[in-house]
């Protein structure tokens, strides 16, 4: 029985694309990279990605080394 | 001596207006750190020619060249001092360890392209890998197309059963799996858009 309470905090449930999905975490892959930074290039937070820690630790540091080598911007005012 | 090889990547860009000579006065130079200690080119290629999201010493594009090699860890400084003495061609270059299983087939990926340039007539004689290809990682996909399917599709009628009753008693299953499977092997779009709307 689900009471209004419950309802209130539901939220869908996430889980690691990581770990589920044949994907790689590789700085190269500037697409995949982009699809986890936010409109004004901040890397996007774990509780948005779903991301389990590790592959957020992996993927943070993939976005900065796609950063360095001038794939992905810091921010918007470059 | 403790020190084991490894294998590293490094990813240099260079000036987009790079002349051909000066591009392979600096390549050339790489092979032989590798080589002074044993170590091994897995792969040795131009990655690509993009924009760059901001500018590099007042340049808006760049050629990437990828570099895969297994050495001691020493050999990575030499390459780096390399690269950075000629800091105005090189905009940047950062060497990361990679996986062995990434590098290894990297490498077979590498040799299997050189081996299809080497049987095309006009194979371009841009950086061939001193390397031998690898003849073995192709055989595989050849010997693939067996099908020991000896139903003839035209002849024989597909009982109608089976069709209509798989289709209606999966869907209303359960709705919600196929949603997320078809999100889990979406398209970049699909997941861009999901990634979009979480601001």
């Amino acid at each position: 029985m689900e009471s209004p309470r419950d309802r209130r905090y539901f939220a869908k449930k996430k889980i690691c694309r990581f770990c589920t999905e044949p994907l790689e975490i590789d700085y190269k892959n500037v697409d995949l990279m982009s699809r986890f930074i936010t409109d004004r290039k901040k890397i996007v937070p774990r509780r948005n990605s779903g991301l389990c820690a590790y592959h957020q630790r992996q993927l943070a540091s993939a976005i900065k080394r796609t950063r360095y080598m001038g794939l992905l911007p810091y921010t918007v005012l470059h | 001596m403790a020190l084991k090889p490894n294998y590293y990547e490094t990813l240099y860009v260079v000036r987009p207006d790079l002349k051909e000579d000066e591009l392979s006065k600096i390549q050339s130079k790489l092979p032989e750190f590798i080589a002074a200690h044993d170590g091994e080119i897995m792969k040795s290629d131009k990655w690509a020619e993009r924009e760059l999201a901001y500018e590099i010493q007042d340049h808006k594009r760049g050629v990437f060249y990828v570099l895969i090699f297994k050495a001691l860890p020493t050999v990575t400084r030499d390459i780096e001092k390399h690269l950075r003495f000629y800091n105005t061609d090189v905009l940047r270059f950062m060497t990361v360890k990679i996986n062995e299983e990434v590098a290894v087939r990297e490498k077979n990926a590498a040799a299997e392209r050189s081996a299809a340039e080497h049987a095309a007539p006009e194979a371009p004689a841009e950086s061939v890998p001193s390397e031998e290809p690898k003849p073995e990682a192709v055989q595989p996909e050849t010997a693939q197309p067996e099908t020991p399917q000896d139903k003839t599709p035209e002849g024989t009628v597909v009982q109608p059963e089976t069709q209509e009753q798989e289709t209606p008693s999966e869907e209303p299953a359960e709705p919600k799996e196929a949603e997320a499977a078809t999100e889990v092997q979406g398209t970049p779009e699909t997941t861009a858009e999901e990634e979009g709307g979480k601001e």
